[in-house]
């Protein structure tokens, strides 16, 4: 396995680090799903996780907010441990924020009561701060005409705009993105991740599990390629896209390229 | 050039549905073929003969005596209720109906209904009822007693049909005024009765202001007559006139409590107070209805106030501090305690370790529940303040109310003896279904908690209240609910029933809410662990809303069935609406003799069930579509 701490850009190089994977396994049932992985993304770095499917990249991001529980190895993420307790959870959650292939957004709230929500009930903050934050969220992803709209009425890149602008609402430190843009017709896929590569510029720490190699070489700080519920390799888009070292990261360009 | 421009500045409406002629009406629906027209032809006699010896046996029948039903009017109402006290039911009743428009107001229902369909409707019931008063036969005859005269046959004597038309002027009046309403309607209208649509609360406000306003002219029934077939009393003192002006004052009190609504529901607690009001309706109802407390002041100085300053002072205190933000795991700590404190008080109370008031035991409870709840109201100082605020004034309600429940009554009168008829059962089902609704959400989120130990206890309850017949039930509550309490306590026949009637029917609640909850997809649950929502905030703003919305069909459908079950009452000698047309009426000899006179009760009393349940049914079809059941 290649080195997967080391990125390898400049302007991340003194910065600390934000999620700390150690040896991270997961079972359902008797199938593994991740074996021993091991990783360090930066503050500030944008990742993506690569791989075919059923190699584990999403049940890897859905264990580091707890959406999953790992059973073995450290999830560390900005200093707090990830265990049973609550409060870490709690405290994790609120730091992270995540964005799903279904969007999940609520259906029976508007869209300005989906962004509003977090803020109000988690942060508490009052009802007309939080809305003004909404206001500017939605202004951020494009949207500020469909605020008093519900989910069911927008198109489903509007709708995943609406759950980025509703993860954002949180002021979270990391964002994991869960193939934000599997589920949505090609003509929507663009403005979805121009909304990320805007973030991502931004500063946000990012993880984004996504099958957009162009996103990928144009974002990403580093690749990291997964299978079997295994890091296979992990390097900047340049390496990973032209130099490859690993056999199966090969093969599997060869499929999709 | 330009004057004869005209810019349409109306949204463009949708293209007008295609309607069929009354002529190709009936050819495409009643006899497109030859197969159809013959079904047609049959169901068609059947329908009309049936209609036909059901109005015979409804009026026309020397065994009917619609009289049984006018005379008693007030035993249907509210059984043997003192007549001289009627006020208290007015009082109750005008409180509920005050709630029911400002909740109406609030929740505006945007439901309409096309003046077409109104002024269809008015024609078609005009025709039915001018159908029906054809088909009667001619009247029997009868001798100077009342009796009706038979032959040797057997074969009761019949006037003509002309008598018979000539007797029936009313019904006949009715029918053409319904006719004529209708057709003003139609032809008044023009084009404007296919685009002119009607709010559906204000149609039914209309009909029933139009009911309400027949009792001043037309007589509907009397309290009662001596021997002579005089009406008791004055030869005023019929029911419509004792009655009219209430109704009127009830009608009027609706309308201008819905304006209310409408007018209070730009405010957000709005909603949260009626809510709080209809939880405290049942109590108020109670006490109007049956109490007339003597409260013993000395004792409200020297006791209540200081306890009710002590609990909200102190506890409000409490409450303030435990909504800071900061406090973390300390509040977690003292909440747990105070749990342990209003547990304690109920566990040494029974053994009698030591005394305590009643009062003392509940507010520990409240007290507690508010700890637990308060990381959830945390947030800046106004929150937290609007949060202890909340408290001291739900303490005052509640130590006012229990302060009332325990006063003794001036009024000597046992509830179970003389409080009944549909006065009982509109209250039982009322009431029972408000305490079932979130007793069964409750019990359907235990059912499909984690923690295994509700999940059991849910699961068991449910399991055995459905196994068991809703009779049995009720004589449980009846005989051995009394055995259970402490000594000195006593529970009358009706609130002992009307809990059993919760427990029952929130057990099948809660297996509807648990079919929503089922429905309530696994991405939402994530969704909300992932923006940082607690287990309880995700149940209340996530899960529940979407569960309830997709379980309002059979919701509404348990809540019919809980009203009617209401009649079930009279096996165990609670004289609710069908006991008094069942049993009350029947045996009823004097002033007049009604014996054996049932089949018109029990029409008359199906009659006001079926309203109320084709009430709820239509309403839940309103909310439905309002609520988008079905289209995410």
């Amino acid at each position: 396995m290649t080195d997967t701490s080391v990125a390898d850009t400049d302007r991340l190089s003194g910065n600390k680090d934000m999620i700390v994977c150690e040896g991270v396994n997961k079972w359902f049932g008797d199938f593994q799903a991740l074996k021993g992985v091991t990783a360090t993304i930066k503050e500030q770095e944008v990742v993506v996780v690569l791989g075919p499917s059923g190699s584990g990249k999403s049940t890897w991001i859905r264990c580091i907010n707890r959406l999953e529980a790992h059973q073995g190895g450290t999830i560390i993420v900005d200093g707090v441990e990830l265990s049973n307790d609550l409060r870490n959870i709690e405290k994790i959650r609120s730091e992270v924020g995540m964005v799903f292939q279904q969007f999940n957004l609520f259906p029976h709230l508007t869209v300005r009561d989906n962004v509003t929500l977090a803020p109000i009930w988690v942060r508490k903050r009052p009802r007309a701060e939080a809305e003004q934050l909404a206001m500017d969220l939605l202004e951020r992803v494009g949207i500020p005409e469909q605020a008093d709209k519900y989910p069911g009425q927008l198109s489903g890149g509007q709708q995943q705009r609406v759950a980025i602008a509703r993860s954002l609402a949180m002021e979270p430190r990391v964002m994991l993105f869960d193939e934000p843009t599997s589920a949505l017709d090609p003509e929507m896929i663009k403005e979805v991740l121009d909304v990320m590569k805007d973030l991502a510029r931004g500063g946000m720490t990012m993880m984004v599990v996504t099958h957009e190699m162009g996103f990928a070489r144009e974002v990403a700080d580093r690749i990291i390629f997964m299978e079997s519920g295994e890091i296979v390799e992990s390097g900047t888009p340049e390496h990973f896209f032209t130099n490859p070292t690993e056999e199966r990261t090969k093969l599997f360009l060869s499929q999709i390229l | 050039m330009t004057d004869h421009i005209t810019i349409d500045q109306t949204p463009a409406l949708p293209p007008e549905k295609p309607r069929l002629t009354a002529g190709s009406w009936v050819r495409q629906n009643l006899f497109s073929s030859v197969r159809s027209g013959i079904l047609t032809v049959i169901f068609g006699v059947f329908s009309f003969f049936a209609f036909k010896v059901l109005v015979n046996t409804m009026f026309e029948n020397p065994d009917r005596d619609w009289l049984a039903v006018k005379t008693n009017l007030r035993l249907y109402a509210a059984f043997a209720y003192p007549i001289t006290q009627f006020v208290r039911v007015w009082v109750a009743l005008g409180l509920v109906l005050a709630l029911l428009g400002l909740s109406l107001g609030i929740w505006r229902s945007a439901s309409a209904v096309a003046a077409r369909t109104i002024a269809s409707r008015l024609i078609a019931s005009g025709l039915t009822v001018l159908a029906g008063t054809l088909l009667v036969g001619p009247p029997v005859l009868r001798d100077e007693a009342g009796e009706p005269v038979y032959d040797e046959t057997f074969e009761a004597l019949r006037g003509t049909w002309r008598s018979g038309l000539e007797q029936r002027t009313g019904w006949f009046l009715l029918a053409f005024a319904l006719v004529a309403a209708g057709v003003a309607l139609w032809f008044g209208l023009g084009s404007r009765r296919n685009t002119l649509t009607v709010p559906t609360t204000l149609v039914v406000w209309i009909a029933s202001g139009v009911v309400i306003g027949s009792t001043w002219v037309v007589r509907y029934g009397h309290y009662g007559l001596d021997p002579e077939g005089v009406p008791v009393g004055d030869p005023d003192s019929l029911v419509a006139m004792s009655t009219r002006m209430p109704w009127t004052v009830m009608w009027l009190l609706v309308a201008v409590a819905y304006q209310l609504g409408r007018f209070v529901s730009r405010w957000n607690s709005s909603r949260l107070l009626i809510t709080a009001a209809w939880f405290l309706a049942p109590f108020i109802a109670f006490w109007v209805i049956l109490r007339d407390p003597a409260i013993d002041y000395g004792h409200v100085w020297s006791t209540d106030l200081p306890m009710f300053l002590g609990f909200g002072v102190l506890g409000g205190l409490l409450l303030f501090l435990l909504a800071d933000p900061k406090i973390g795991e300390l509040g977690r700590f003292i909440a747990f305690l105070l749990v342990v404190v209003a547990a304690l008080t109920f566990v040494s109370g029974f053994y009698g370790w030591f005394s305590m008031l009643q009062k003392a035991r509940i507010s520990f409870c409240l007290l507690a529940l508010f700890a637990l709840m308060a990381n959830n109201f945390a947030g800046d100082r106004q929150t937290r303040l609007r949060f202890a605020g909340a408290w001291v004034l739900l303490i005052g309600i509640a130590h006012y109310f229990i302060t009332l429940m325990n006063s003794p009554s001036t009024l000597e009168l046992r509830a179970d003896s003389f409080l009944g008829g549909f006065l009982f059962t509109m209250f039982a089902a009322l009431f029972g279904l408000m305490f079932s609704f979130p007793l069964g959400v409750l019990l359907a989120l235990a059912r499909t908690s984690t923690l295994p130990i509700f999940r059991l206890l849910a699961t068991w309850f449910i399991e055995f209240v459905r196994g068991v017949p809703f009779i049995t039930v009720l004589f449980f509550f009846d005989i051995m609910l009394p055995l259970f309490l402490p000594a000195g306590m006593e529970a009358p026949d009706m609130a002992a029933t009307v809990l059993g009637l919760v427990l029952f029917s929130s057990a099948y609640l809660a297996e509807n809410v648990r079919g929503g909850l089922q429905s309530v997809r696994r991405g939402q649950y994530e969704a909300a662990d992932a923006i940082g929502l607690t287990g309880a905030q995700r149940t209340s703003l996530i899960v529940l809303p979407q569960a309830l919305r997709v379980s309002i069909p059979p919701l509404v459908g348990q809540a019919i069935t809980t009203y009617k079950e209401t009649s079930l009452f009279a096996i165990i000698g609670v004289f609710d609406f069908l006991r008094v047309a069942n049993y009350v009426v029947p045996n009823q000899s004097t002033p007049v003799n009604f014996i054996g006179h049932k089949l018109e009760g029990l029409i008359f009393v199906s009659f006001v069930y079926w309203l109320g349940s084709i009430t709820m049914s239509k309403y839940s079809q309103n909310l439905e579509s309002k609520m988008g059941v079905g289209e995410r």
